[in-house]
């Protein structure tokens, strides 16, 4: 009896060798729901959606008084012919082709460049080897590479173009604002007419409520509203304007800038610089702000899109600090909360009396000085590894056009961008850059306590496990075959751009070579 | 989805309840005293397992295997340094004893 008494199991027992059970279903669950948690489609912030529920960081504890940009010397405003990347390279590809003898050395003059460019390559002479380099070298590397291994990004490439076909179809103003934006174009109707009286707003705020909830309708992932400042639009070349247009001074209309941001797709993005595009959200955010323009004009206000599939007047940038959408990076575009760096901006400037928002700091300006992860993994060398913008080494004299802030060399970016394969671009940065993260529950949390831990504790533990725990690539990886690399990207291609898997063409994957 | 939903964190937070009684007897059968604080001790331990654990299962969901394995492993790190202290704690005598 006392022997079987023994071998019985008691009630206490039972209840430690369920409490290992327990620890051991726990285990697997949490894992589990923790692999869920991180596929979860919710975490896509922003892409395709069409709510305000994408703009839910509160913002309010981290607003401050503006303005977010102080001039700390002469201000120059921005011109299509310097600093606007694409602006520059076709007069400078034109050059080439009227001047074939001219080699990097000769007298720049001898370009018949307008004065401001040419006073430009004086300035930042790498600015000068960049742009020679991108024509002589680098394009023609290009094609030679697409002849082998284009084949391979046959699916990247053809998701991209239906974005970018949309995009064609959009209109950008073709008459200067004084005309296109007091115009709207119906169906039915082959020319623009005038827009009619203005409706009448109980108050700005409730204008601003408005224009944001539509905005989000739109598309828009997130949306915040500024003042117009001269300073921040290019000194020449708006669109539809003719070159003798005053551009000393801003339209009497240009009087709010509705600033509208969307992501690109997150797990494309990723396979940054290849294979990833920016049509995606190009396409999307201008869809968006040519639906607001029409809903501004209906209402009897004018407006002028600002989009990267139409035209740009103006710099987004300094525009979206100011309305409060996020904050200046290393690489010069704005870091917001929701997204980070994933974000394409377009601006929507009007007459609409609007309450504007505040710009915020939440914490970007410390993170980038100290990060410099988008630095040390750009293969051009583009983005400054200075300790703050005040330190970088390209910039002439503590500030550019007027502002200190952190600055791109655009020259050696653009550069990259024509070596790589895939979609038109690069986007690494985008990639590897913490802030651009899904919306699962560990960024939750450290979008929450970053921000909040005046220490820099959490900030430098976060950048610690970025750096350790995460695998990248060399940046050395990233470039072409012949440079040393393999046209790597900062995470795999999507299965659904896997061009073996689908098509029945001949294929030569850089990875491998075969 | 069943591992994202409420009915989900309900049962483990069932679990959760069974283990702590689980514990409470072995620290009990053992002839230990389970005070508040050690038990606080307890709890932020395997508190930190857990979220570890989910971490991990986290990373792994947005193809970050290795970054996840590493968090976990640091996680597990931290999780035994607390064990082995609250294994001192619970098995010191008094020392009036």
């Amino acid at each position: 009896m006392s022997e079987a008494k023994k071998t019985q199991l008691s009630r206490r027992d039972f209840l430690k060798i369920v409490g290992i059970a327990g620890v051991t279903v726990q285990a697997g669950g949490l894992v589990a729901s923790g692999v869920a948690a991180g596929k979860d489609s919710e975490t896509y912030t922003g892409w395709e959606s069409f709510n305000p529920g994408t703009q839910f960081f509160n913002r309010k504890p981290f607003e401050f008084e503006g303005p977010a940009h102080t001039p700390s010397g002469p201000v120059t405003r921005p011109s299509h012919l310097t600093d606007y990347v694409f602006g520059r390279v076709a007069i400078f590809q034109k050059g080439l082709q009227d001047h074939p003898d001219w080699k990097l050395g000769d007298p720049i003059e001898a370009m018949g460049f307008p004065p401001p460019l040419t006073k430009f390559y004086q300035t930042f002479p790498e600015r000068l080897e960049w742009d020679y380099k991108t024509f002589t070298e680098t394009i023609p590397n290009n094609k030679m590479d697409t002849k082998l291994y284009g084949n391979y990004y046959m699916l990247a490439n053809a998701y991209s173009s239906g974005f970018e076909t949309h995009g064609a179809y959009l209109p950008s103003p073709k008459t200067p604002p004084e005309v296109s934006d007091f115009t709207k174009f119906a169906r039915g109707m082959p020319e623009p007419t005038p827009i009619g009286p203005q409706v009448p707003f109980k108050s700005p705020e409730l204008a601003s409520d408005f224009i944001k909830e539509i905005a989000h309708r739109y598309g828009a992932t997130l949306v915040g509203i500024t003042k117009t400042k001269i300073d921040f639009f290019y000194s020449e070349g708006w669109a539809g304007c003719p070159a003798d247009y005053d551009f000393t001074k801003l339209p009497e209309h240009w009087q709010y800038a509705i600033v509208i941001g969307v992501p690109m797709e997150w797990d494309s993005v990723l396979a940054s610089p290849q294979a990833s595009t920016s049509y995606e959200a190009y396409d999307r955010v201008s869809t968006a702000a040519i639906r607001l323009e029409g809903a501004l004009k209906y209402m009897g206000y004018a407006a002028r899109s600002n989009t990267p599939m139409t035209s740009y007047d103006l710099i987004v940038p300094p525009f979206a600090v100011e309305a409060g959408l996020g904050e200046v990076s290393r690489p010069g575009y704005c870091i917001t909360p929701e997204v980070g760096s994933n974000c394409r901006t377009a601006v929507v400037v009007t007459n609409m009396p609007l309450a504007v928002d505040k710009p915020i700091d939440f914490g970007v300006a410390a993170f980038c000085n100290s990060c410099k992860i988008c630095a040390d993994q750009c293969p051009s060398g583009a983005i400054s590894k200075a300790n703050s913008p005040q330190e970088q080494e390209w910039t002439s004299g503590s500030s550019i056009r007027g502002y200190e802030h952190w600055y791109i060399n655009n020259g050696a970016c653009y550069n990259f961008w024509r070596e790589s394969m895939g979609p038109m671009g690069c986007r690494l940065c985008v990639a590897v850059c913490p802030y651009s993260r899904k919306d699962n529950w560990v960024h939750q949390f450290v979008r929450e306590v970053d921000p909040r831990d005046p220490t820099g504790f959490t900030r430098e533990t976060l950048l610690w496990m970025q750096k350790n725990f995460f695998e990248k690539p060399q940046a050395i990886e990233y470039r072409r075959v012949a440079a040393g690399g393999h046209f790597a990207s900062y995470r795999p291609e999507p299965s659904w751009m896997h061009a073996e898997s689908y098509l029945n063409i001949p294929i030569t994957s850089p990875h491998t070579g075969g | 989805m069943f591992l994202n939903g409420s009915l989900f964190w309900y049962m483990m937070g069932i679990i959760f309840v069974v283990i702590a009684f689980a514990f409470k007897a072995f620290v009990e059968d053992r002839g230990w005293v389970l005070t508040w604080w050690k038990g606080l001790i307890a709890v932020v331990t395997y508190t930190i397992f857990s979220l570890s654990l989910y971490a991990w299962g986290t990373l792994v969901g947005e193809n970050e295997s290795g970054a996840g394995f590493k968090f976990f492993l640091l996680g597990l790190f931290v999780t035994l340094v607390l064990a082995v202290v609250l294994w001192r704690f619970l098995s010191a005598k008094p020392k009036n004893a």
